[in-house]
C-alpha cells in the first residue's frame, strides 16, 4: 500500500476518533489534510466502498498498538471504528453526553457522565468540565473588567481536573486524549515543564491529534526547548516542526518543511496558507498574493489566515481587492476576529482611522490575545496622533508576545513622535535585536539618532550601514549615508556612497532630486580631486536636468576647462623650446 | 497571604465591608429589628471603644488589601475584650446566613434603618442613631449605594466572595491561588508597607530605593497601597507615584519579593505599580536589564490613556500627552544609580526638554534637582567631555564657567523654581544639596569685574548651617497640616496593625553594642502622621550635619548627629543611609576606642545588612582592616585589602570618585609604611593630579599632607615643608580644622627633624595645635601630638630632663597608653624608646628596663607580624 493510502487511512480513523471525543478543531484539521492528499482516481471508488465495511478484529489490533507505540504505516489499515460490546451500555450515556456537548451544554454533558469509568467517557467528562470552566471564565472576565481590561478571572475547574488527571496518569489509566487534556490544564496552570512532558507522551502515543501538537508548540519558546523534546518519528511531526520553526521565526527552515510536506499533501489548503505565512514573514508579498488568490478560489468561505492576506493587500494598497475581501468575510461570518481585522485594515487604508479602531477593538473583544490586532490598533492610534493609546496597545502586544518586533518598533515610533528620541532608542534596539535583517528598523533607529535633539551622527551612520547591508529596498540608507558623510566633511566616504547610490538608481531606472544631488556632489568632488575626466562626465549628465543644478554644472565645466587649459599652457611654457 | 484583594480605585462592596456594616448594626442597633442581644455593652467605654475601632476600620478601607474574617475577629478581641465571643459569633452567623441574592437585598435595606433620616423627629429613648453625615454614616451610605449600583452578576460575585470569606475563616486553610505567599509569609513574617511617596525620595537621595526593616509580630504579609485616587490628590499635583517598599532587609532576597510581586500582579493586573515595584526590586539587586525592562513597562502602561483609571489632577493641561517626562526622569536616575553618567545626562536633558514642552514645571524642577545631584556626585573634569551640544540648561548659562560654577547656578535656579512652585520637599532637598555644595566649595563671585571684587577664598560654614536649618523647616510645615485625609487613613491602618504589637522602646546604644545582640538595632518607631518622605529628608539633614562636622573636625558633634539619625530616623530612611550612619559611628569607634570595639560593632551591623548595601559596609570593613594591618605592620595584608578596595570602584571615569581616591590614598600609605618612598610619592602625585582634575579640593588637602609625611619619613624634611604648608593653607580655606591641626603637627615634626635649633618653633606649633587635637583628635593623632611634644622638649638644648622630667614623661605615658589600645606598634615603640632614654638619663634603671622591654616587644611584633594570630583578621 502506498504511503499516501496509509496516511489517508490513518487520518480517516483519526477523524472519527477525534470527533467522537468532540475534539472538533483537531478533526477539522485532520479532515483538511485528508482531502489534501492527492486522490488516486483509480482507487477512489473501491476504497470508498471498503470503508463502509467494518472489521472488529483489525480494530482491536489497532487499539492495542495505539497505546503501545507509534503505529507504523501498516497499522493504520483500519476501517470505521465499531463500538465495543462492553461499552454498549455506557455508550447510551455517552451518546447523550455527546449530544449535550454538541449543543454546548458542557456541564450537563459532564453530569451525564459522572459515574462512567470508560476512558472515553472520562475524557469527555473532563473536557466538558474544562470547557465549562473556560466559558465561565470568559463571562466572568467581562463581568468584572470589560473585555479589553486585564482580569484575574481563572478557570475554576482547573484544580479538580489537574488532581483527577494526575491520579489517572499515575495509575496508568489514561489514554492519549486524557494526556492531551492534562497537558492543556498544566499549561494553563503554569507548570510548563510537566505540561511539555505530558504532551510529548500524548503525541508519541497518538500523533493525529493536532490540538496536542499546537499546545506543545506554544510551549516551545526557544529552539533549545524544541530540540530537547523526545519525539518519536511520525509524519505528523513534520507538520509540528514546520509550525514550530515558523513561530520561532526560522522562516526558511519552516518553508522547507512545508514544501516537503506538499509532496504528499499537495492539495492541502492548510499547507498553502502556512507557506503564505512564511513568505509573508520573508516579505515576499507577490507570492503571498498568488497563494491567497488560489486559496480563495478553492475555498471561498475561508476566514482563517485571511487577515494576513488583507495585510498584504494593505501593503500593496489594493483598495478594491481589499474591500472585496472585507465584504466577503463580512457576509461569511462577521463576528470572527479575523473578519474584524480585515475590515479594520480596509478602513485604515481608506484613512478612516476612527472606524478602523472600532473594528480592531471588536476583534480584540472577540479574542483579546489577538496579537496583530493590538499592533495594528497601535498603528491606527499613531495615525490618529493619540500616542498614549498607541503606547498602551503596543505594550499589550509586546506582553502577549515579547518577540513581536513590529510592536517594539511601534513603541519606538510613538515615543519618537512625542519628542523623546533618546527614550525611543530603547524600543528600536529591542526591535532590531529581534529582526536584525530588516532595513526599515535600522533606518528608523538611525533617524532617531539623527534627530535635532540627539545629533548622534556616528551612531546614525552605524545604523544606516547595517540597513544598507540588509537589502534596503527603498534605498534610503545609502542616500542618508552619503548625506551624513558629506555633512561630516568626509568627502571620500560621501563620494563612495553617492556613487553606490547612483549605480543603484541607474540600475532601477529611478530619477529624482536624489539623482541630481548625487551627480552634483560627485562632479564637485572629482573636480576638487583634480580628476577632471570623471567630473566632466557627471557635469554633462547634469546638463540633462533643468533647475539651478544645470547652471552649477555649466559653471563647473567652465571652471574645469579654464583650469585645464591654464594648466596645459603653463606646462607648455615650462617646456624647453 | 492573609488578605483579600479588591480592585483598586473605586468603592465596591466587599465581604469585609459587610462585616463592618454588621458591626455597625451592633454599635447602633436599629429600633425596630431585634438583635439577639439588645445592647450588649457592659460599659459606655466599651461601646466607645467599638466605635473608635469602627471609625478606624472605615478609614482604612481604601487599602487594597482587607483583613480576613479571622483577623478582624482577632482585632475585635483586642478591642472589646470578653464581649468578643458574642460579637464574633454574631458576625459569622450573620454572614453565613446570607445565601441568596435576596438575603443581600434585605440586608442592605435593613442597614438603612440605623441611619437617621433627614427629618427623623421621633427618636426613641437611648436609641443610638448614626448621623448620615458622620464618618460612619457616610461609610454606610457608600456601602448601600455601591450595592444598589451592582448588577445581578455583581451580586452573585459578592455572594461567592462572602462564601469564600467565611470559609477561609472557618478552615483557615490557604486559598488556592496563593500557595507561595503562604509559604513565604510564615517564614518571613514581614510587613510590607507601600507608602505613598513622591519623587523627592529619589531626587535627594541618590536613587536609593526605600527599603527598610520592619518585623511584625503578626503572621502575615500585608500590603498597603493607597487607592490611586487618593494618591494623586496628594502632593501638589505631582503625578508620579514613587513607591516605598519596605522590605525586611536581611531576610528578603530578590526572588522572595519577586514572587510576591508576581502574585500581586496576578491578583491586580491593572495595578501597574507592580511593575514599578519590580523595577525597584531589580534596581536594588543591581539587575540592570530587568530594571530597564520594568521601568519601561511601567510607564508604557501607566501613562497610557487606557492603562490606569486615576483621576488626573485638574491643574495639568497636558493630560492627553501622559506623563512620559517622568519616565525620562526616572530613567535618568536609574542610569545614575547604575553609574552611567553619560546616559543619565542624555536622558535628563531629554526630560528637561519634554517637561518644558509639556509645561510640566514640577517635573522640570525635579529634573533640575536630579541633574544637580548628578553633577555633584560624579566627577566631571570638563563639560565638553560629557555634555552634548544640545545640553540646554547648561549651555544656556554659558560654557565659560567651570563645572562647579554651573552646578552652583543650576542649584540656585532649581531652588528658586521649587520655591516658586511651592514644592516644599523639593525645596528642602534642594537646600540640602546646596548645603552639600557649600560644604566643599569655595564661593567665588560668579562675575568678578573690577579691582574691588573681593577674592576671599574660603568656604562658608555659615551658609551650610543656614541651608541645613532652612531645610529642616519642612517638618514644622508638615507638623501643622497633619489633617490630610490620606495621612489619616494611613494612620488608622497603622494603628490597627499595631494593636497586637508591644510598644517598643527606642533606645539604641552603640556604646555597649558589643554586649548586646542584634536586636539592639531593632527598634520600631510609633506610627505618626508625618509622611515618611519628610522624615527621610529630615534624617538626611542630620546625616549631612554629621558629615559636615566630620569635615570641619568636630568629632563629638559628628557623632551626636549620626546617633540622632540612627535613633530617630532609622526607620524612615533608606537602608543605604542607615548603613552610612552606622559606618560613621563605627569609624568614630575605631578612631577613639580602638579597633577591637569597632570590629565588634561592625559584626553586629554586618548581620543587619548582610544582604543589602553590601558595598558601604564592605568598604568600612576593608578600611578598618587596612588601618589595623598598617598598625600591626601586616603590610602584605594591607596591600591585599587595598587592592580589594580598588576593585570595588566602577571602571567608568568620573564615577565612584570617593572610592577611587580612598583606594589610592591607602595604597600610597601602604607603600609609605613599607618605606618605598619613591613609589609612595608617585602614587600620591598622580592622586593629586586626579583630585585636581575632578575638583576634589578637600581630598587634595589630605594628599598634600600625605606627601609631606612621605618626605618627612624619607628624611627629606626640607622638601616636605612646602607640602605641609600647602596643605595647611588648603585646610584654612576649607575650614578643615582638625586636618589643619594634623598638618600643623606634621609641620612641627618636619621642623624638629631639621635640627635642634628649630625645636622652639616646633614647640610653638605643637602647643598651638594641641587644644584642637586633644579636644577632637583620635587616639593616633593625640599620641603623635604627645610624642611630638616630648620630642620638642628633649631636643631643646635649653631643656633639662633632671629639672622637669614629668613634662616629658607624662605625655609619653599618655601616648603609650593610647597606642597600646590602638595596637600601633611603630609609634608605640618610638614612645617607649623615648621613655627608656629619659629613664636612662634619670638613672631610674628599673623603669628603664621596663620601657626597654616594651620597646622590644613592639619592635618584635612589628618585624614578625605573621607570628601574631589575630582573630580579628579571620572575619575577613
Amino acid at each position: 500500500m502506498s504511503s499516501k493510502e496509509s496516511r489517508r487511512n490513518e487520518l480517516r480513523t483519526a477523524i472519527r476518533q477525534l470527533s467522537d471525543r468532540c475534539l472538533y478543531s483537531a478533526a477539522k484539521w485532520a479532515a483538511e489534510q485528508l482531502v489534501g492528499i492527492e486522490q488516486d482516481p483509480a482507487k477512489f471508488t473501491p476504497s470508498h466502498t471498503r470503508f463502509q465495511l467494518g472489521s472488529s478484529s483489525i480494530r482491536r489490533r489497532f487499539r492495542t498498538t495505539e497505546i503501545a507505540s507509534t503505529p507504523t504505516a501498516g497499522v493504520s489499515s483500519v476501517s470505521t471504528p465499531v463500538l465495543e460490546e462492553d461499552e454498549a451500555i455506557d455508550g447510551d450515556f455517552y451518546l447523550l453526553a455527546k449530544s449535550y456537548f454538541d449543543c454546548r451544554e458542557y456541564r450537563r454533558a459532564a453530569h451525564v457522565l459522572r459515574d462512567q469509568t470508560g476512558k472515553k467517557a472520562v475524557f469527555l467528562r473532563c473536557y466538558a468540565l474544562y470547557l465549562a470552566g473556560e466559558k465561565r471564565k470568559e463571562e466572568e472576565m467581562i463581568e468584572l473588567e470589560g473585555p479589553l481590561g486585564k482580569s484575574d478571572a481563572v478557570n475554576h475547574e482547573l484544580v479538580c481536573l489537574e488532581r483527577e488527571l494526575s491520579t489517572l496518569r499515575k495509575n496508568g489509566t489514561v489514554d492519549p486524549f486524557g494526556l492531551y487534556l492534562y497537558g492543556l490544564v498544566l499549561n494553563k496552570k503554569g507548570s510548563e515543564n510537566l505540561a511539555r512532558t505530558v504532551l510529548v507522551e500524548s503525541v508519541n502515543s497518538y500523533p493525529w491529534n493536532w490540538n496536542a501538537w499546537t499546545e506543545l508548540q506554544s510551549l516551545c519558546t526557544t529552539i533549545d526547548i524544541l530540540n530537547s523534546l523526545n519525539l518519536n518519528y511520525h509524519w505528523m511531526k513534520d507538520f509540528f516542526l514546520a509550525n514550530a520553526y515558523q513561530e520561532l521565526r526560522m522562516h526558511n527552515e519552516s518553508l522547507g518543511k512545508y514544501e516537503y510536506l506538499q509532496g504528499t499533501f499537495s492539495f492541502s489548503n492548510y499547507i498553502q496558507a502556512q507557506i503564505a505565512k512564511a513568505q509573508y514573514s520573508l516579505r515576499e508579498f507577490e507570492q503571498v498574493e498568488v497563494i491567497f488568490e488560489e486559496l480563495l478560489r478553492n475555498d471561498p468561505y475561508r476566514i482563517e489566515d485571511m487577515d494576513m492576506y488583507s495585510n498584504v493587500l494593505y501593503a500593496k494598497e489594493c483598495f478594491s481587492t481589499l474591500s472585496h475581501l472585507a465584504h466577503r468575510v463580512f457576509l461569511t461570518d462577521k463576528y470572527r476576529p479575523e473578519s474584524c481585522c480585515i475590515i479594520g485594515n480596509y478602513y485604515s487604508l481608506k484613512g478612516q482611522h476612527e472606524k478602523s479602531v472600532v473594528y480592531f477593538r471588536r476583534a480584540l473583544k472577540l479574542n483579546k490575545n489577538y496579537l496583530s490586532a493590538w499592533t495594528l490598533m497601535g498603528h491606527e492610534y499613531v495615525e490618529m496622533k493619540n500616542t498614549p493609546a498607541a503606547v498602551d496597545a503596543y505594550r499589550r502586544a509586546v506582553d502577549i508576545n515579547p518577540c513581536d518586533y513590529r510592536a517594539w518598533y511601534g513603541l519606538g515610533q510613538a515615543y519618537e513622535m512625542m519628542g523623546m528620541p533618546y527614550y525611543a532608542l530603547h524600543y528600536f534596539r529591542k526591535s532590531v535585536f529581534l529582526q536584525p535583517n530588516d532595513s526599515r528598523l535600522w533606518i528608523a533607529m538611525a533617524q532617531c539618532y539623527e534627530t535635532d535633539q540627539l545629533q548622534m551622527l556616528e551612531d546614525a551612520i552605524k545604523c544606516y550601514k547595517r540597513a544598507a547591508n540588509c537589502n534596503d529596498t527603498e534605498a534610503i540608507a545609502l542616500h542618508q549615508l552619503a548625506k551624513l558623510s558629506k555633512e561630516l566633511k568626509r568627502s571620500e566616504e560621501a563620494a563612495f556612497y553617492y556613487k553606490k547610490d547612483l549605480e543603484r538608481m541607474e540600475a532601477e531606472d529611478r530619477e529624482g532630486p536624489n539623482l541630481v544631488e548625487a551627480l552634483l556632489f560627485l562632479a564637485t568632488y572629482y573636480k576638487s580631486q583634480k580628476r577632471f575626466e570623471e567630473a566632466e562626465i557627471y557635469c554633462t549628465r547634469l546638463l540633462d536636468y533643468t533647475g539651478p543644478e544645470k547652471e552649477t554644472a555649466k559653471s563647473l565645466l567652465r571652471g574645469m576647462r579654464k583650469a585645464q587649459s591654464g594648466f596645459s599652457s603653463i606646462d607648455i611654457e615650462h617646456l624647453p623650446p | 497571604m492573609a488578605a483579600v484583594l479588591k480592585p483598586p480605585g473605586n468603592f465596591t462592596v466587599t465581604p469585609h465591608k459587610m462585616s463592618v456594616c454588621i458591626l455597625l448594626q451592633i454599635y447602633a442597633p436599629p429600633a425596630q429589628t431585634t438583635l439577639p442581644f439588645p445592647f450588649p455593652f457592659s460599659s459606655v467605654a466599651q461601646h466607645n471603644r467599638l466605635g473608635m475601632f469602627l471609625l478606624a476600620l472605615t478609614k482604612s478601607c481604601d487599602d487594597i488589601f482587607e483583613p480576613k474574617l479571622d483577623e478582624l475577629i482577632t482585632q475585635l478581641r483586642e478591642i472589646v475584650g470578653e464581649l468578643d465571643h458574642q460579637l464574633s459569633d454574631h458576625l459569622t452567623c450573620r454572614l453565613s446566613s446570607l445565601s441568596s441574592p435576596d438575603d443581600l437585598f434585605n440586608f442592605f435595606s435593613d442597614l438603612r434603618g440605623i441611619l437617621a433620616g433627614p427629618d427623623s423627629g421621633v427618636v426613641v429613648d437611648d436609641q443610638i442613631i448614626l448621623d448620615s453625615n458622620s464618618n460612619l454614616g457616610v461609610f454606610l451610605r457608600r456601602c448601600i449605594l455601591a450595592f444598589n449600583l451592582l448588577s445581578f452578576e455583581g451580586v452573585c460575585h459578592l455572594l461567592t466572595n462572602i462564601g469564600t470569606y467565611c470559609k477561609e475563616a472557618l478552615s483557615s486553610c490557604p486559598a488556592y491561588e496563593l500557595p507561595h505567599l503562604d509559604d513565604s509569609s510564615n517564614e518571613v513574617e514581614a510587613l510590607l508597607v507601600y507608602e505613598n511617596m513622591d519623587l523627592e525620595n529619589f531626587v535627594f537621595d541618590k536613587v536609593t530605593e526605600e527599603t527598610e526593616a520592619r518585623k511584625m509580630a503578626s503572621e502575615r504579609v500585608s500590603f498597603h497601597i493607597h487607592a490611586p485616587k487618593a494618591l494623586f490628590g496628594l502632593i501638589e499635583g505631582i503625578i508620579t507615584s514613587v513607591l516605598c517598599c519596605k522590605v525586611h532587609s536581611s531576610s528578603f532576597p530578590l526572588n522572595a519579593f519577586e514572587s510576591i510581586l508576581r502574585q500581586l500582579q496576578k491578583l491586580a493586573p491593572e495595578l501597574h505599580r507592580v511593575h514599578f515595584l519590580r523595577y525597584l526590586n531589580n534596581l536594588y539587586h543591581n539587575d540592570y536589564p530587568a530594571s530597564l525592562e520594568n521601568l519601561h513597562c511601567y510607564f508604557d502602561y501607566s501613562a497610557g490613556a487606557e492603562g490606569f483609571d486615576f483621576v488626573q489632577p485638574t491643574s495639568s493641561a497636558s493630560n492627553s500627552f501622559g506623563r512620559y517626562e517622568i519616565a525620562l526622569l526616572c530613567l535618568g536616575m536609574m542610569h545614575f544609580h547604575f553609574g552611567h553618567p553619560k546616559q543619565a545626562l542624555e536622558v535628563l536633558t531629554e526630560a528637561v526638554r519634554v517637561s518644558q514642552q509639556q509645561s510640566n514645571d514640577t517635573c522640570l524642577a525635579y529634573t533640575l534637582a536630579a541633574i544637580c545631584n548628578l553633577l555633584s556626585a560624579i566627577g566631571i573634569s570638563s563639560t565638553a567631555e560629557i555634555l552634548g551640544s544640545s545640553y540646554g540648561p547648561v549651555t544656556s548659562i554659558g560654557t565659560s564657567l567651570s563645572i562647579q560654577q554651573q552646578l552652583f547656578v543650576l542649584l540656585r535656579r532649581s531652588l528658586k523654581r521649587a520655591d516658586g512652585l511651592k514644592l516644599k520637599r523639593l525645596v528642602a532637598s534642594n537646600r540640602l544639596a546646596m548645603a552639600k555644595f557649600d560644604l566643599t566649595h569655595v564661593q567665588r563671585p560668579l562675575l568678578s569685574f573690577g579691582p574691588k571684587a573681593s577674592m576671599k577664598l574660603k568656604t562658608c560654614p555659615v551658609n551650610v548651617c543656614k541651608e541645613l536649618r532652612l531645610s529642616s523647616h519642612l517638618i514644622s510645615e508638615f507638623g501643622t497640616e497633619s489633617s490630610i485625609m490620606i495621612t489619616d487613613g494611613v494612620f488608622s491602618t497603622a494603628w490597627l496593625k499595631n494593636l497586637q504589637k508591644p510598644m517598643g522602646s527606642l533606645v539604641l546604644s552603640l556604646e555597649n553594642a558589643s554586649g548586646a545582640n542584634s536586636n539592639a538595632f531593632h527598634f520600631c518607631a510609633q506610627p505618626n502622621s508625618i509622611p515618611g518622605s519628610v522624615l527621610q529628608l529630615l534624617g538626611s539633614s542630620y546625616l549631612l550635619r554629621a558629615t559636615a562636622w566630620e569635615i570641619y573636625g568636630s568629632a563629638p558633634l559628628a557623632r551626636i548627629n549620626a546617633l540622632v539619625y540612627a535613633t530617630c530616623f532609622g526607620n524612615a530612611s533608606s537602608s543605604a543611609d542607615v548603613a552610612l550612619a552606622y559606618t560613621k559611628l563605627i569609624q568614630h569607634l575605631a578612631v577613639f576606642k580602638g579597633h577591637r570595639e569597632a570590629f565588634a560593632a561592625l559584626k553586629l551591623v554586618e548581620e543587619k545588612f548582610c544582604s543589602i548595601s553590601k558595598s558601604r559596609i564592605l568598604l568600612l570593613k576593608l578600611q578598618l582592616l587596612h588601618e589595623r594591618a598598617l598598625h600591626l605592620g601586616h603590610l602584605k595584608l594591607a596591600q591585599q585589602v587595598c587592592d580589594e578596595l580598588g576593585v570595588l570602584a566602577s571602571s567608568v571615569t568620573g564615577v565612584d570618585m570617593e572610592l577611587k581616591t580612598e583606594a589610592s590614598l591607602r595604597h600610597a600609605r601602604t607603600l609609605l609604611a613599607a618605606n618605598q618612598f619613591g613609589q609612595a610619592a608617585a602614587v600620591a602625585h598622580s592622586l593629586f593630579c586626579m583630585c585636581y582634575k575632578f575638583n576634589l579640593q578637600v581630598e587634595n588637602a589630605t594628599v598634600l599632607l600625605l606627601l609631606a609625611e612621605i618626605h618627612k619619613k624619607s628624611g627629606n624634611a626640607v622638601l616636605g615643608l612646602p607640602y605641609a604648608l600647602a596643605s595647611l593653607s588648603f585646610c584654612q580655606s576649607f575650614n578643615l580644622d582638625l586636618l589643619k591641626a594634623s598638618a600643623t603637627l606634621t609641620l612641627a615634626e618636619l621642623w624638629l627633624s631639621l635640627g635642634s635649633n628649630h625645636a622652639e618653633r616646633a614647640s610653638i606649633l605643637v602647643q598651638g595645635a594641641l587644644p584642637m587635637i586633644l579636644g577632637h583628635g583620635g587616639l593616633e593623632l593625640r599620641s603623635r601630638a604627645y610624642i611630638a611634644e616630648a620630642k620638642c622638649y628633649l631636643s631643646n638644648p635649653s631643656f633639662s630632663v633632671f629639672e622637669n622630667s614629668e613634662v616629658v614623661l607624662d605625655p609619653l605615658r599618655q601616648a603609650t597608653e593610647e597606642l597600646e589600645i590602638l595596637e600601633y606598634h611603630e609609634l608605640a615603640a618610638e614612645a617607649f624608646y623615648l621613655m627608656a632614654m629619659v629613664f636612662d638619663k634619670l638613672g631610674q634603671l628599673e623603669e628603664r628596663e621596663e620601657a626597654a622591654a616594651s620597646f622590644m616587644k613592639h619592635i618584635k611584633a612589628l618585624e614578625n607580624p605573621q607570628n601574631e594570630q589575630d582573630p580579628l583578621f579571620n572575619i575577613h
